[in-house]
C-alpha cells in the first residue's frame, strides 16, 4: 500500500478536501475495515485518502434524539451503537445486529457509515437500518445537503447514490410510535461468530397495546444484489394480531419475504440453501 | 507524515509513511515484536493491541489514526514490581498457552475487556466472556483454558 | 509417592510466552537480511513455455531471483517426486515457479508480479478415481505407479490382511456396506509459515531457522535437496506456532530460502501470508473409503473389509504412510476376527496432502463407528452394547499384533456412556424446531512412538552445574504441545531439583543429540523415557561421589530439595558436583543416554508390535440439531482416555480441548473448497475453524492404566483427542434427525437438504441408512 492520507479535523476542512481532489483519484475512509484488505487487493500508487477518523465534528459522530427521530452519525462505530441504552431498548434489531458484527476489535472501528456506502448485501447494520426505515443524510462539498431513504440510497450492488462529491454525515431513525415492539435480527452462518451472513433477517414490528400490528419493517441480507425491504410482506403484517397468527398466515408471510429473494450460490451456500433458510426463519420470528 | 502518541506510557513522534497500519509501526518501526501477525485480514485477533481504552486489530487500523492517543501492547503490561499482568498470571495458571501465538492477542482482548467490567462494575458471564474472544483465533488450546483463565480474572 | 508427576505444572516457559517476548520465526531478523518471495503457477496444469525475470531483476532493491534452470537440486518428498522449483510442468496451483530475494518484503511481492511467465494451459485431473482410468495422462512424470504398482498415476499403495474374510461373512448375520467422503482440510496454525537462512561462504555452512518438527530428518533431507552435506547444516528452531503435522515434510520454500541465501550471500527470510499459508501448507488426506463391515447374530464382530482411494494430489508427502496407522484401527479397533484393507493413493492435480495430527485416523475411524451404529440399529442391538462386547481388552493380542499390555478400551467406553447419560438421550424422542442427539466414537492409535524410521529414539545430555542447576539437552522437540514442561516435571520428581534450577535446551541440531522429531504422540514417552535413562546414570554418579563424600554405603537415596538425603546423612546436591568437579579425579557431572522404544518395525505383511503401547479413547458427543437452518452445535463432550499415567494434568486437558476443537470443525465447519484445483476460500474468513463461542464444554475423565514401557505408566495422547470427534458427532447427528451423514463436514445445507428431501425424516430415512448388502 501506498497512498497518500489527508486528515481533516472539522467539517469545512473536510469538505474542501473533497472539493480540491475532484479531479483526483481519491477514498473516503472511516473505520477501514473494509478499505484496508480492499486496498491491498489494488494498486494505490497516487490514491489520496480522505481520512474521516480524526474528523472532531460531533454529528458525525453522535447519537441524539429528537421528537421525531433518533439521529446516528455516520461515524459511529458498532460499539457505540451497542453501548448506547436507547438504542438498545428502542431498536433491538439494530442492537443485534451490530453487536453480531464481526469481533469487539472490529466493532471497535467499523462504523455505520461505512457499513451503509460498503454496500454488501450481507452489510449487518445496514440491513437493521433499512428494516427501520432510516434516512441517509448527505453533504457535499458545494455546501449542499439532502436525504434520501436508505432503501432508495442503495442503487445496485455496490451502487449508491452518491456522487463524488458527497458523503453521508448521518442517518436518522423515526421514533417508534409504540412502547409494544417486537424487533430482532436473525443472522445465519456456519458458526457462531466471525461470520458473514449467509442469509439474514432484520424485523421490526410496532403493536397497538391489543398487539395489532401498526408497522411491519422487515429487511432481509444476502439473498439479492441489495437489501430488500419486503414491502409486500409488511403489508401483509400490518393489521394483523401479533398474539394469533395462524401458521399459514406464517407460511404467506415467509412466502412474500422469500418473493424477494433472488440469491447467488457460492462457496458458503447455494442459492437453494439460502431461499431455504430465509423461508425458514421468516416462520420463526413470530415464536419468541 | 509526522505521528505524536503515546506507546505503553511514553510519548513518542515518529515520521512514517502515510500508509503505514499500525502492526508494521509497531512491529517493524518500534521494534515491539510481542504483536504478533497472524492474518493481516482481521480475522484472528492475534495482532489485537489497545487504542484509548479499546481492543482493535493493529492489522486493520491505520498508523495515522494513532495520532494523538494512547497505544497499549504487550510490552506495555510489564511493570517493575509486576512482570506480568493479572490476565496473564491467571493464562498461565490455568494452562490456557500453548504454542502462545495467540497468547498476545489473547491477553490484551481479555485485558481491555476486563477493565470495562471493572470501570462499569459487571461482572460478565461465562456466555459473555466467550463473546468477548470472539474474534481471537486459536488452535492449539480449544480456547476452554483462556476462557477459564478470563473468567478467573473477573472473580 | 509422586511429589511433581500428576499434578499440575505450568508451561516451561510460558511466561515468555504470554508476554510477548518468545521469539517466533516471524520475529527473527538478521543483520542485512532480505526478504523471500515465491512465484506460484497462475494455474494448477499447465506446460510452461518460457519465464522472463529481466523486468523484475531491474527492480530497486531486487537482490537475486531464482528459476529452475539457476539451481542444481535434487527432488524432495517421500517418493523423491517434486521438484523445488519447477520447469517444464507444474501440476498444482502450490507449484513454485521462481524465487526473489529483495531488501524488503513489499518490493519482493512486486517483483515477484513483474516475472513474466507463458503458459500452456493443461486440462487438470482433479478426481482420482478419473486419474486411475487408463487413458488419463501420466501426473508426475517422477511417479513410479507403472513399475510399482500398475498404473501410472498411482503415488503408493498399501495391502494388509488377516483372519479368513470368507469363513467370516459366512458367519455374519448384519453386513453393511457403505461409501464415505472426507474432505481436505488443513492445519491452519495462528502462525503461518517461515524459515530464514543463512549461509557462511567461508566453510560453506547452512544455518537455518527452522519451524520443522523434525529437525534431524530435515538436516537429512535439506542437505540431499541441496546436495550439501549433512552436517553443514545446523537447524536452530525458533518458538514454533502451532504444528499438528504441517512441519513433518520439507516444503520447497525451505530449500528455496537457502537457495536465496547461498546466491545472495545474505541471509534471506521467507513469511507465508495468510492467503499463501492456505494455498501452499500441507493437508489432511482427502479420501473415498468403502467399507464393509459384519457383524453375527450376537452382535459380535467378524470382519472388515476396506477398499480406499485417497488423493495424493501432485506430490508424495509423509501423508502417504497414513495407511500404517489407518490399518491399525481397521484391523484392532474392537475384536476384528477377519480385515482385509487396501489403500491407494493417487496423483491428481490437486495439491498435495501431508501429514496431520491424527495421521489417516480421523477418516478411519469416522468410517467403522458410522458403520458400527448402522449394524447395531440393523440388528436392533444399541449402539453402546454392541461396543462394549466387541471392545479391545488387556492381554490381546490383534490380527496385526500389535500386543495391548494394558487396554482402557471397555473402561473408557462404560464413563462416557454412563456420564453423558447415553441410553436415556438415545431413547428420548425429538420433535420440535432444536433437535438433540448423542453418538459414540472410540479410537486406538499408538501411544509408544511408531517405528517408521530406522531409529525412533531420543537422546539426552544431562548436566548439573557447580551451582546445582540441572540443564537437560534433548533431541525431542517443543511445538506447543508441552513436551519441556513434562520434561522439567520428570527431573524434578527424579532429582529434586526445583523448576527454577532446570533448563531445557532442545533448539539446535549442532548442540542437541539425535531424536526423529515430533509425531505419532511420540514425545513425552520417548524422550521421557529418554531422560529417565540419563538420569538413572546420573544418579549413579552422584551417589558414588556422595558414598565417598559422606563415607557411607548405599545406593538408596532420596532426591529433595536440592539435597541428597539416606538416613540421618544428607548432604546438598551442589556440593556433591563441586567435590566431583575440583577434586579429583576432576571429573563434570555430564551425562549422555540414547533411548530406542522396544517397537519394532512391521514386518512385509505390517504384521507386528509397532508400538511401545496403545492409547484407547472413547468419547459421547451431545449436538443440538436446528432443524430451521441446518446449523449443528456441539453442545458437551465427555471425554474418557487411557493415557497410561497422568503426567500434567493442566497440560493434558489441554490437549484433549484443542484436538476436539479440531475435530468438532472436521466434523462440522472445516473444508478447503477447490474448483479445478484452485482454493476458493484461502482466509480464515472463508475457512472456518471454531471460535471461542462455537466451544462446547468439555468434560474429560483419563482412565489411568500404568503401562510399564511409558515413563511413570503413561502413554502418549497428543493424537487422540480429535481422532474419534467425527465419528461421534456423526452419529449423534443421525441420532438427533434419523438421517446419517457420509461425508464430512455435516454442513448446515447438507443437514436442510437432508431434510427437505422427498422421502420424509424419522422412519424413511432411518430405512434409508440400511445395508447395501445383506447376509442372512
Ligand atoms: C474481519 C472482518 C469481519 C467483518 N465482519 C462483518 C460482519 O459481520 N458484518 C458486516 O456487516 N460487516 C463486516 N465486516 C465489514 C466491515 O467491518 C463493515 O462493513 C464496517 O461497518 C465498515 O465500516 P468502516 O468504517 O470500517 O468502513 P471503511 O472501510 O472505512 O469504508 C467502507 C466504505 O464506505 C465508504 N465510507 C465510509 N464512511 C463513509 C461516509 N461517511 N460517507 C460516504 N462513504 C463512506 C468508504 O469510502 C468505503 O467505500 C467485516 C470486516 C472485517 C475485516
Ligand atoms: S493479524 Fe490482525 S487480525 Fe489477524
Ligand atoms: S496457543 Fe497456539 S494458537 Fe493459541
Amino acid at each position: 500500500m501506498n497512498f497518500d492520507v489527508i486528515s481533516p479535523k472539522t467539517t469545512p476542512e473536510l469538505l474542501n478536501a473533497i472539493y480540491d481532489n475532484q479531479s483526483k483519484n481519491f477514498r473516503i475512509g472511516a473505520g477501514f475495515t473494509d478499505l484496508i484488505n480492499q486496498f491491498k487487493a489494488q494498486e494505490t500508487e497516487g490514491l489520496i485518502l480522505i481520512n474521516l477518523a480524526q474528523l472532531t465534528e460531533v454529528d458525525f459522530k453522535k447519537i441524539s434524539e429528537n421528537e421525531i427521530n433518533f439521529q446516528i452519525g455516520a461515524l459511529t462505530t458498532a460499539s457505540e451503537l451497542i453501548d448506547n441504552k436507547s438504542i438498545k431498548e428502542n431498536f433491538p434489531v439494530l442492537y443485534q445486529a451490530a453487536n453480531k458484527l464481526a469481533s469487539t476489535q472490529i466493532r471497535n472501528v467499523a462504523t455505520v457509515g461505512g457499513n451503509i456506502c460498503n454496500v454488501s448485501p450481507s452489510g449487518d447494520m445496514t440491513a437493521a437500518l433499512i428494516a427501520l426505515k432510516a434516512t441517509c443524510h448527505i453533504i457535499d462539498c458545494d455546501g449542499n445537503e439532502r436525504k434520501e431513504l436508505l432503501s432508495s440510497f442503495i442503487r445496485g450492488l455496490k451502487k449508491t447514490s452518491l456522487t463524488k462529491k458527497e458523503l453521508i454525515k448521518n442517518i436518522t431513525i423515526p421514533k417508534n410510535f409504540s412502547k409494544n415492539i417486537k424487533s430482532g435480527y436473525e443472522k445465519v452462518g456456519s458458526r457462531k461468530s466471525m461470520e458473514i451472513a449467509i442469509v439474514s433477517l432484520a424485523y421490526h414490528l410496532q403493536m397497538d397495546d391489543k398487539g395489532v400490528i401498526t408497522y411491519a419493517g422487515v429487511a432481509c441480507g444476502a439473498v439479492a444484489p441489495t437489501i430488500p425491504f419486503t414491502t409486500s410482506a409488511c403489508e401483509f403484517l400490518t393489521g394483523k394480531n401479533i398474539n394469533d397468527i395462524s401458521d399459514s398466515e406464517k407460511e404467506e408471510f415467509a412466502k412474500r419475504v422469500l418473493s424477494y429473494a433472488n440469491p447467488i450460490s457460492d462457496i458458503r451456500a447455494s442459492d437453494w440453501y439460502r431461499k431455504e433458510v430465509l423461508f425458514n426463519i421468516s416462520k420463526t420470528i413470530f415464536e419468541r | 507524515m509526522i505521528l505524536t502518541f503515546k506507546i505503553n506510557g511514553e510519548w513518542v513522534t515518529q515520521e512514517i509513511k502515510p500508509s503505514l497500519l499500525l502492526i508494521d509501526l509497531i512491529r517493524d518501526v518500534l521494534q515491539l515484536k510481542g504483536t504478533k501477525p497472524g492474518c493481516l485480514e482481521g480475522e484472528c485477533g492475534a495482532c489485537s493491541v489497545i487504542v484509548n481504552g479499546d481492543a482493535i486489530n493493529s492489522c486493520m487500523y491505520l498508523a495515522i489514526n494513532v495520532d494523538g492517543k494512547e497505544v497499549t501492547t504487550i510490552e506495555g503490561l510489564e511493570n517493575n514490581e509486576n512482570p506480568l499482568h493479572q490476565v496473564q498470571e491467571k493464562m498461565l495458571e490455568h494452562g490456557a498457552v500453548q504454542c502462545g501465538f495467540c497468547s498476545p492477542g489473547m491477553v490484551m482482548t481479555t485485558k481491555a475487556y476486563s477493565d470495562k467490567c471493572i470501570a462499569e462494575g459487571i461482572t460478565p458471564t461465562r456466555e459473555e466472556v466467550k463473546k468477548s474472544l470472539e474474534g481471537n483465533l486459536c488452535r492449539c488450546t480449544g480456547y476452554a483454558k483462556i476462557i477459564d483463565a478470563a473468567e478467573a480474572v473477573y472473580k | 509417592m509422586m511429589k511433581v508427576i500428576g499434578k499440575s505444572h505450568q508451561k516451561l516457559d510460558g511466561k515468555e510466552r504470554v508476554s510477548g517476548k518468545a521469539v517466533y520465526g516471524h520475529d527473527i531478523e538478521l543483520p542485512n537480511m532480505l526478504h523471500g518471495s515465491i512465484l506460484r503457477t497462475k494455474y494448477p496444469c499447465a506446460e510452461i513455455i518460457s519465464i522472463d525475470t529481466s523486468k523484475a531483476l531491474s527492480l530497486d532493491g531486487v537482490e537475486c531471483i531464482i528459476t529452475a534452470n539457476d539451481v542444481d537440486v535434487n527432488n524432495i518428498g517421500y517418493k523423491k517426486d517434486h521438484p523445488i522449483l519447477k520447469k517444464g510442468t507444474v501440476n498444482c496451483n502450490r507449484d513454485e515457479i521462481a524465487a526473489v530475494a529483495a531488501r524488503t518484503k513489499e518490493i519482493a511481492d512486486k517483483a515477484i508480479q513483474l516475472i513474466e511467465v507463458e503458459y500452456k494451459i493443461k486440462e487438470g485431473v482433479y478426481d482420482p478415481f478419473e486419474a486411475l482410468k487408463e487413458t488419463t495422462p501420466r501426473i508426475n512424470e517422477f511417479g513410479k505407479g507403472a513399475e510399482q504398482f500398475g498404473n501410472k498415476n498411482m503415488a503408493e499403495s498399501f495391502h494388509y490382511e488377516h483372519g479368513n474374510l470368507e469363513e467370516q461373512k459366512a458367519k455374519s448375520k448384519v453386513i453393511i456396506k457403505k461409501r464415505y467422503e472426507l474432505p481436505r482440510v488443513t492445519h491452519a496454525c495462528i502462525a503461518t509459515s517461515n524459515i530464514t537462512a543463512e549461509f557462511n561462504n567461508f566453510d560453506g555452512r547452512l544455518t537455518l531457522w527452522s519451524s520443522t518438527q523434525v529437525p534431524f530428518l530435515y538436516q537429512r533431507d535439506i542437505a540431499h535437496a541441496l546436495k550439501m552435506e549433512p552436517s553443514k547444516i545446523r537447524v536452530i528452531q525458533p518458538i514454533i506456532g502451532g504444528g499438528f503435522g504441517s512441519k513433518l515434510d520439507m516444503h520447497p520454500f525451505e530449500p528455496i530460502c537457502a537457495l536465496l541465501a547461498i546466491k545472495s550471500g545474505k541471509p534471506v527470510q521467507i513469511l507465508y501470508s495468510r492467503e499463501e499459508e492456505f494455498i501452499a501448507s500441507p493437508t489432511r488426506q482427502p479420501m473415498v473409503i468403502e467399507l464393509t463391515t459384519g457383524c453375527d447374530e450376537n452382535g459380535k464382530f467378524t470382519f472388515r473389509e476396506v477398499e480406499i482411494i485417497k488423493d495424493n494430489g501432485a506430490y508424495t508427502s509423509w501423508g502417504a504412510t497414513t495407511p500404517f496407522v489407518m490399518m491399525q484401527s481397521y484391523s484392532s479397533l474392537y475384536q476384528v476376527p477377519a480385515c482385509k484393507f487396501d489403500s491407494h493413493a493417487v496423483y491428481t492435480n490437486n495439491p498435495f496432502a501431508g501429514s496431520f495430527r491424527g495421521y489417516g485416523n480421523p477418516q478411519a475411524t469416522f468410517s467403522i463407528e458410522s458403520n458400527i451404529d448402522l449394524m447395531a440399529e440393523e440388528l436392533g442391538m444399541s449402539q453402546a452394547e454392541i461396543r462394549l462386547i466387541n471392545a479391545n481388552y488387556k492381554g490381546e493380542i490383534t490380527g496385526q499384533g500389535l500386543h495391548f499390555k494394558t487396554c482402557g478400551a471397555i473402561p473408557a467406553l462404560k464413563t462416557v456412556i454412563e456420564k453423558s447419560n447415553y441410553d436415556k438421550i438415545m431413547a428420548t424422542p425429538n420433535t420440535g424446531r432444536y433437535r438433540r442427539g448423542v453418538g459414540l466414537g472410540s479410537m486406538l492409535h499408538v501411544g509408544g512412538g511408531a517405528k517408521i524410521y530406522r531409529s525412533d529414539g531420543c537422546g539426552t545430555t544431562l548436566k548439573i552445574d557447580d551451582y546445582g542447576y540441572l540443564t537437560i539437552v534433548t533431541g525431542s522437540n517443543e511445538i506447543g504441545q508441552g513436551s519441556e514442561t513434562v520434561l522439567a516435571m520428570i527431573a524434578m520428581e527424579e532429582l529434586g531439583i526445583p523448576k527454577e534450577k532446570i533448563k531445557v535446551i532442545n533448539t539446535d541440531t549442532d548442540v542437541k543429540p539425535w531424536d526423529v522429531g515430533v509425531h505419532a504422540s511420540r514425545t513425552s514417552f520417548v524422550a521421557g523415557n529418554s531422560l529417565l535413562g540419563a538420569i538413572k546414570l546420573i544418579k549413579e554418579k552422584l551417589s558414588k561421589k556422595a558414598i565417598e563424600l559422606l563415607d557411607v554405603v548405599t545406593d538408596d537415596w532420596e532426591y529433595a530439595n536440592g539435597m541428597m538425603r539416606f538416613n540421618e546423612f544428607e548432604i546438598k546436591l551442589d556440593k556433591v558436583v563441586r567435590e566431583m568437579h575440583f577434586a579429583s579425579p576432576h571429573e563434570l557431572c555430564m551425562v549422555n543416554y540414547f533411548y530406542e522404544p522396544p517397537s519394532k518395525f512391521q514386518d512385509k505383511d505390517f504384521k507386528g508390535d509397532v508400538s511401545g503401547n496403545y492409547a484407547f479413547a472413547s468419547q459421547a458427543i451431545e449436538v443440538e440439531v436446528d432443524t430451521v437452518t441446518g446449523n449443528v452445535r456441539v453442545l458437551n463432550v465427555h471425554v474418557s482416555q487411557d493415557v497410561g499415567r497422568v503426567l500434567n494434568p493442566v497440560g493434558l486437558q489441554g490437549q484433549m480441548e484443542g484436538g476436539l476443537a479440531t475435530g468438532i470443525g472436521y466434523a462440522l465447519t472445516e473444508e478447503m473448497i477447490y474448483e479445478k484445483g484452485v482454493l476458493k476460500n484461502p482466509s480464515f474468513h472463508g475457512y472456518k475453524m471454531l471460535t471461542s463461542t462455537d466451544m462446547p464444554d468439555v468434560h474429560f475423565y483419563p482412565i489411568e492404566t500404568y503401562d510399564e514401557a511409558g515413563p511413570y505408566g503413561s502413554k502418549g495422547a497428543g493424537e487422540a483427542p480429535l481422532i474419534p470427534t467425527a465419528a461421534a458427532i456423526a452419529n449423534a447427528v443421525s441420532n438427533a434427525l434419523g438421517v446419517r451423514f457420509y461425508s464430512l463436514p455435516i454442513t448446515a445445507e447438507k443437514v436442510l437438504r437432508a431434510l427437505a428431501s422427498p422421502t420424509p425424516p424419522k422412519e424413511g430415512l432411518l430405512r434409508e441408512a440400511k445395508p447395501v448388502t445383506k447376509h442372512q
